[in-house]
């Protein structure tokens, strides 16, 4: 089996023997907990002591039951919330608040309903000073590529949940991060226009050399994009699991599909799933 | 426009106009002389609004009530959006907001006249104060309410505390914002002859109680019609204002679609 278990310590060292180093580490959570405050005097362990090394340029996916921490540790990297405990790091520096070399993709997108979808995807880049031309030039791209062209003026309110998905990745993907923090960002589409979308994102992220933690509840759609497929379990969420995937690149699916070793990875990690977390839905 | 559009834009004349009638036949039947009739009252503007000093006073109240309520909005719309953002912001105001809320606020004039005299400042002071509090309350709950996540977008994008505020919460709250400024205008003007009415010196108020002491009745009645007017027309601008800022909130139906 191709499972790596997960080793007591992530951090990343150089080979003392044969001086070389390893691949360097875009992101490394050391001993990250997230405890948060419910009502009452009560609080939940919604994040146990994570150790994880993403190198630079992986493309990374998290899989693991509803409430288990999958969105609490992309907000972590964000810089979006502080861990209780335990740092994370981006290029080997602490992450002490949110920043344009690391792009998210939210879970709820968090579209601005006063811009329109051009708009929206405009943002960032104006905010960062770019040309109005260059950055209208760029946005109208990027929504060709999720398959938006001719909605350009519409708002928010005008779009349904899959369209608004895409304008959210576009948006993201136009401030150009070094690092995109994707919250199950194909969960609401058609399976269609999913493919789609899966292709483009690894066309992406092979052109540009993007380093992606990825969140999504399709083991499938992890195996197929990923490097290295994190599994989680809950009450506290932990690692369980990190299994790397050795498949050739550039991945086609319809290969895929029929390739054996990509249909054992499927099988070994929904077994990893569905042990001893039969109650976790 | 269909015939249901058209009898949609005129039914607050018909209103208007129905409710005159009632005035009329009401007046003519009770037939004493401190309740003039409506064609009276009607008859008294123009000589009312042709009259210079009375055009100046009315004028000068405009210009009170305006500066006033642009104070006002340029204070409580900073402060309210802060409130809804700074925990400890909210829990300073909170407080004292709660205190001078249910105050009427032109029962502090008399001590405002004491301190600052009978000229436009305490008029302009009183309809700062009675036009605050529902910005700030708005601003306040608009502010509260935008979602989390877009001032994380905002944070990722590189943008600052200060420049999410003025570009995030700002925007975001602003349908929330004119609902609270379009409450403040109409109480703007309440409170506006209402301090006209307590310091008599100049303005539509005044105009209004002077007549009422000489038993002018027709004026009085001719006043109020004026008030009621500039009421409306004041309402009815900032709305369409109002409608034009915030068309991306509205529901769907309301909006044209179109492929451009
Ligand atoms: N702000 C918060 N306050 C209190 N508890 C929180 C907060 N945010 C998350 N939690 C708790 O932390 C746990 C993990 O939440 P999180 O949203 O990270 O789960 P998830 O794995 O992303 O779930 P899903 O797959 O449903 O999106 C949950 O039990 C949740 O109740
Ligand atoms: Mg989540």
């Amino acid at each position: 089996m191709q499972v790596v278990s997960l080793r007591s310590d992530a951090h990343a060292e150089s080979d003392p023997l044969s001086g070389r180093k390893p691949a360097s580490a875009m992101i490394e959570i050391e001993h990250v907990s997230q405890r948060f405050q419910t009502s009452g005097k009560q609080s939940h362990l919604a994040l146990s002591d994570i150790n994880l090394t993403i190198e630079d340029g992986a493309f990374v996916s998290i899989l693991g039951p509803s409430g288990c921490g999958k969105s609490t540790l992309l907000y972590i990297v964000g810089g979006f919330v502080q861990p209780t405990d335990g740092v994370a790091k981006v290029k080997g520096k602490a992450i002490t608040g949110p920043g344009p070399d690391r792009g998210p993709v939210f879970q709820e997108f968090a579209l601005f309903p006063w811009k329109n979808v051009l708009g929206n995807v405009m943002y960032g880049l104006r905010q960062q000073g770019v040309k109005k031309a260059e950055a209208e030039a760029r946005g109208r791209k990027l929504l060709e590529m999720v398959g938006l062209k001719g909605y350009e003026n519409f708002y928010p309110k005008e779009l349904s949940g899959g369209m608004k998905q895409r304008v959210a990745i576009a948006r993201t993907l136009a401030y150009d991060p070094a690092v995109l923090l994707m919250d199950e960002p194909f969960g609401a589409l058609d399976a269609h226009t999913r493919t789609r979308l899966q292709n483009d994102l690894l066309d992406i992220w092979d052109r540009q050399r993007k380093t992606v933690l990825f969140v999504t509840h399709s083991v499938e759609e992890a195996v197929y994009l990923s490097d290295k497929v994190i599994v989680m379990s809950r009450s506290p969420g932990s690692i369980k699991e990190i299994v790397d995937i050795d498949l050739p690149r550039p991945r086609k699916r319809a290969d895929l599909l029929l390739d054996a070793r990509f249909q054992k990875y499927i099988v070994d990690i929904e077994k990893m799933i569905d042990d001893g977390g039969k109650d976790d839905l | 426009m269909t015939a249901r559009g058209v009898l949609k834009t005129l039914s607050p004349l018909f209103a208007c106009i129905g409710l005159l009638c009632v005035w009329q036949v009401a007046s003519l039947r009770l037939d004493t002389e401190s309740f003039p009739t409506a064609l009276e009252a009607i008859k008294a503007i123009p000589s009312i609004l042709g009259d210079k000093g009375s055009l100046l006073n009315i004028l000068d109240s405009i210009r009170r009530m305006a500066i006033g309520l642009v104070l006002a909005v340029m204070f409580s719309i900073p402060l309210g959006l802060l409130m809804g953002r700074i925990k400890a912001v909210a829990s300073f105001f909170n407080p004292l907001m709660m205190i001078i809320y249910p105050v009427p606020k032109a029962a502090l004039m008399p001590i405002i006249m004491l301190w600052m005299g009978v000229g436009d400042v305490s008029k302009i002071l009183v309809i700062f104060l009675g036009v605050s509090l529902p910005i700030i309350y708005h601003a306040f709950q608009g502010s509260k309410a935008v979602e989390e996540k877009m001032l994380w977008s905002g944070a990722a994008m590189g943008m600052s505390a200060p420049m999410r505020m003025l570009r995030i919460v700002l925007p975001a709250a602003l349908p929330e914002i004119l609902t609270g400024c379009r409450t403040g205008l109409v109480l703007a003007l309440i409170t506006m002859i209402t301090s006209e009415m307590i310091a008599r010196q100049s303005g539509a108020g005044n105009i209004l109680f002077n007549s009422l002491d000489m038993a002018q009745y027709d004026t009085v009645f001719a006043m109020i019609l004026i008030i009621g007017a500039m009421g409306i027309v004041f309402d009815a601008a900032f709305e369409k204002l109002r409608l034009s800022l915030v068309r991306w909130s509205q529901p769907r139906d309301d909006m044209p679609l179109s492929f451009t």
